[in-house]
């Protein structure tokens, strides 16, 4: 009796098929943004494309692999800089600045992954976040990439601006289609060993070190894409944009929301939290954090499994309700 | 010589207050097993209590020490019997996560009340310094210490002595031993969490009497924290004290850096969390049990 | 998997192991070796050093003295991940499976990542997962998360996912632990099984007619040292294994009552009983 093909990762791991079938529609959607010549509007997308991107590398290391990164903005400000850097010598290719930012990520993510991912739990957790911070301290110190005062980064006239959005939707779109496919493979599986036990894991055949800076490795990359296509949509970089707080702690709760582990649920979460910020922002700009900070408390306390989690849910709301109370003390 | 021996003292000086920081954390850690992120939030909120009663009611900042406490402490209760109990016992993303959407709440909600710039508890004496062997020490930082180092004490022997004390010792050793015994874990968790509230609010009361305040300087005490606690040891006061104090003094020298490579100048005090950065991956590589030499998580 | 060797093959030579922790030697000079196709039957009171053992061979531990060989190779010498590819697998007595996984991507995994798993694919390992759970009665609940199963389909699943690396050495940790009678006479016939097909058994358990009827050789631990080691029957009837187990004042006393037993026969045949009349 053979396994049937649709049990290999569908459902399981991947999460429901429904939502990455609306996913995927909904990412097909997002290719006509530019058509509508808004440029406000273009931004709000692309910046939409920008988090899901960086929650689907969060989603990696955080939701499969289980270990919980709060400096994923790490890498996002290195390609950021990446691109800038390249401008500063005239390249202004954005394939050239995506293929720098992965590479550099990725060497970045190996060497400091190996004493880091050392770490379990909450070590790991505030050790990412202090990456995050010292870079951004660093970055403020070195007078070659402008020091706190920042660097201006070349991009293309206005009416080829769509660019940079077509190219953040690329970046968002290889980062859930490398998902889908990690999770469906060996690599997933190995991932989610991980997580689940990773002295099982080890026992099982899975060297849990070499595993996990893989998994690190891709999700710096896809951070970094983000950052190299943002660097020169955003014309200009200093560590305070680059290393910002919100670029951090927003594709984690985007994660949390859409579903951790998932391949739609980074998206979903994207949507969902950047659309919702972008209009707070719009009309309550003064308490527009106040009301991401409750909408955190809430997203934790009601949904912590996510909305994909939601989706393939037996026993409707009872099960839901009794969810809220499994971690009382 | 005398430099170093200035730099020293200011770290013994930032040091203590570091360790009443460290202390809450480490209590609220080592017990309930949560890294609580709204704790620099609560530093925050201390230091703008004893603000807002000096420049309304003129109340001299060391009697608003009390007042921070009790404030603090309840704050901190009811927060998490009505609210982070609910996750309490979840994995640490959920719980981690939660505090931070609380601490950008406090932030915020700072934000909005006092705005962002930067405010003083300037008392009469707040200038007058001594000077000896020459090094000069602040009056205000050397009475700092000393009630730093009386509220260190004072938890000591209360975690010690005391019933309740004992009950939350036990409760962290092996809840499921302390629930046979008659604690009531919810309730020690309150008053673990309202503790460790308290203690950070007394913390930024006293910080405030030295320097500017706003909404925002809670951060940076929040990965000092977790560093002094590692370096320490969590769940113990004199973990928290040593390492509190070390880390003073390590960042006291670390700050002084200057130097220059080529065209490039380097100043270690713009340098302060990568400094503390350094020290936590160094401490957690070389000896993952901190200076101390207890278990850690 | 290979046909039983025929002959006095050793496949595991524990030589000479001691563990030390702190200033207590868990474990002292034990030497034995482990024919392929046998099944050792490990045993002993508790405190005597089983586990430590166990986990000494399976590679968790590094022994302070001597070492454990396969095939010539020291197993210390290996990190925990490539055990499993030398030949030797094990089942822990708190299982742990992955919980979220269903269980046949729990044994799915062991398929990808053991011995053979360089060379599966996916979709491989998860035929082979299948085959797996049908040897060990799991394939009614392939498709179930993990989490929900029973304690003796975990513990199958245990079995399951250490077989899923090919092992030609099986280490089994108390895995009948906390069975009932029918339980325990199903996990004996499939572990038969497993060694029909080849897999040499190293099995930990309490259970003394369960070691009894599985085990082709028997060694005993006492207090970190080897007190016995033979045939099933041998090595029960001797002395010292009763004594280990019964302690010696449970021997002294069986003694005295014997010798009581035996005077009051002597004296009853001296004097005989009133007889009526």
């Amino acid at each position: 009796m053979v396994a049937p093909l649709k049990r290999i990762g569908l459902g399981g791991i991947t999460g429901s098929p429904v939502a990455i079938g609306v996913a995927l529609a909904l990412m097909a959607l997002l290719l006509l943004v530019p058509l509508g010549h808004n440029g406000y509007i273009e931004i709000v997308f692309r910046n939409i494309l920008m988090y899901a991107a960086m929650a689907y590398g969060w989603n990696l290391i955080g939701g499969y692999t289980g270990y919980v990164s709060f400096g994923q903005v790490a890498f996002f400000g290195i390609g950021a800089y990446c691109s800038a850097v390249l401008s500063a010598h005239n390249v202004d290719n954005l394939f050239a600045d995506v293929a720098l930012a992965c590479v550099v990520t990725a060497l970045f993510a190996v060497l400091v992954g190996l004493p880091v991912l050392r770490l379990k739990g909450h070590y790991f957790a505030i050790a990412t976040l202090g990456i995050g911070l010292a870079l951004s301290d660093i970055v403020a110190n070195l007078d070659v990439l402008g020091a706190s005062s920042g660097l201006a980064v070349h991009h293309v006239d206005e009416a080829h601006f769509y660019v940079y959005y077509y190219a953040m939707w690329l970046v968002a779109l290889g980062a859930m289609l490398a998902t889908y496919f990690i999770a469906r493979s060996k690599l997933g599986f190995a991932f989610v060993a991980i997580r689940e036990n990773e002295e099982a894991a080890a026992v099982l055949g899975i060297d849990a070190t070499r595993y996990k800076i893989i998994a690190w490795a891709i999700s710096a990359m896809m951070a970094g894409s983000a950052g190299a296509v943002f660097a020169p949509a955003n014309g200009f970089l200093d560590p305070s944009i680059a290393f910002s707080a919100d670029s951090n702690i927003f594709p984690i709760v985007m994660g949390i929301l859409g579903g951790v582990g998932t391949v739609a649920g980074p998206f979903i979460g994207a949507l969902i939290l950047a659309g919702a910020n972008e209009l707070l922002q719009k009309y309550f700009i003064k308490i527009h954090t106040l009301f991401f900070g409750a909408m955190i408390v809430l997203v934790v306390l009601l949904l912590s499994r996510g909305l994909v989690w939601l989706f393939g849910l037996k026993g409707g709301a009872r099960t839901w309700l009794k969810s809220l109370t499994a971690y009382k003390a | 010589m005398h430099l170093v021996l200035q730099d020293l003292a200011n770290g013994i000086l930032a040091g203590g207050i570091l360790a009443v920081v460290a202390l809450g954390f480490s209590l609220v850690w080592g017990i309930m097993n949560i890294i609580n992120l709204a704790h620099g939030a609560f530093v925050m909120l201390g230091a703008y209590l004893t603000y807002q009663l000096f420049a309304s009611l003129h109340v001299d900042p060391f009697l608003s020490l009390p007042v921070s406490f009790v404030v603090m402490f309840a704050a901190g209760y009811l927060l998490q019997r009505y609210l982070i109990n609910w996750v309490v016992r979840a994995p640490i993303l959920t719980t981690f996560l939660l505090t931070f959407g609380l601490s950008l709440l406090f932030v915020n909600i700072a934000l909005i009340v006092w705005t962002g710039d930067q405010r003083g508890v300037t008392t009469a004496y707040a200038g007058a310094n001594f000077t000896i062997v020459g090094v000069t020490i602040p009056w205000v930082k050397l009475y700092t210490l000393l009630v730093a180092l009386v509220i260190t004490g004072v938890m000591h022997l209360w975690l010690t002595r005391s019933k309740t004390g004992r009950a939350i010792r036990a409760t962290s050793m092996d809840i499921g031993a302390a629930q046979l015994s008659g604690v009531r874990v919810a309730s020690i968790y309150a008053i673990v969490y309202g503790l460790g509230a308290g203690l950070a609010g007394v913390a930024g009361s006293l910080i405030s009497m030295s320097y500017a305040i706003n909404p925002n300087m809670g951060e940076p005490f929040l990965i000092k924290a977790f560093v002094v606690c590692v370096l320490g040891g969590l769940g113990s006061v004199q973990g928290a004290l040593v390492g509190g104090l070390v880390y003073g003094i390590v960042e006291a020298f670390a700050t002084q850096l200057d130097f220059t490579i080529g065209t490039q100048h380097i100043s270690g005090s713009g340098l302060q969390d990568a400094i503390a950065l350094a020290v936590l991956l160094i401490v957690l590589i070389v000896r993952p049990t901190g200076i101390m030499g207890k278990a850690t998580a | 998997m290979s046909a039983q060797a025929a002959g006095t093959e050793v496949a595991l030579r524990i030589a000479n192991v001691g563990m030390r922790f702190g200033g207590l030697w868990a474990l002292s000079e034990v030497s034995f070796d482990v024919e392929r196709g046998s099944v050792l039957g490990l045993i002993g009171p508790n405190g005597s050093g089983k586990t430590t053992l166990m986990n000494v061979i399976s590679g968790v531990y590094k022994p302070t003295t001597g070492d454990v060989r396969y095939g010539g190779k020291r197993i210390a010498d290996v990190p925990t991940h490539e055990v499993c590819h030398l030949g030797i697998a094990r089942t822990f007595q708190i299982v742990k499976p992955f919980a979220s996984l269903t269980v046949r991507e729990n044994v799915a995994v062991g398929a990808m990542y053991g011995r053979y798993g360089g060379k599966r694919s996916t979709r491989a390992s998860f035929e082979r997962a299948q085959e797996l759970l049908e040897i060990v009665g799991l394939a009614r609940v392939a498709d179930r998360p993990a989490s929900d199963l029973t304690i003796p389909d975990r513990k199958r699943l245990e079995v399951a996912k250490a077989l899923a690396l090919d092992p030609d050495v099986l280490l089994l940790d108390e895995v009948m632990a906390g069975l009932n009678a029918t339980e325990v006479d199903e996990a004996l016939e499939l572990l038969r099984d497993v060694n029909r097909r080849g897999v040499t058994l190293i099995v930990v358990e309490h259970l003394m007619k369960a070691i009894v009827s599985i085990s082709t050789t028997i060694v005993v631990l006492a207090e970190g040292k080897k007190i016995a080691q033979g045939a099933p029957s041998d090595v029960l009837a001797s002395p010292q294994v009763v004594e280990a187990y019964l302690g010696s004042r449970w021997v002294k006393r069986q003694e005295q009552l014997k010798q009581i037993e035996a005077q009051r026969a002597h004296a009853a045949q001296v004097q005989p009983p009133d007889a009526h009349a």
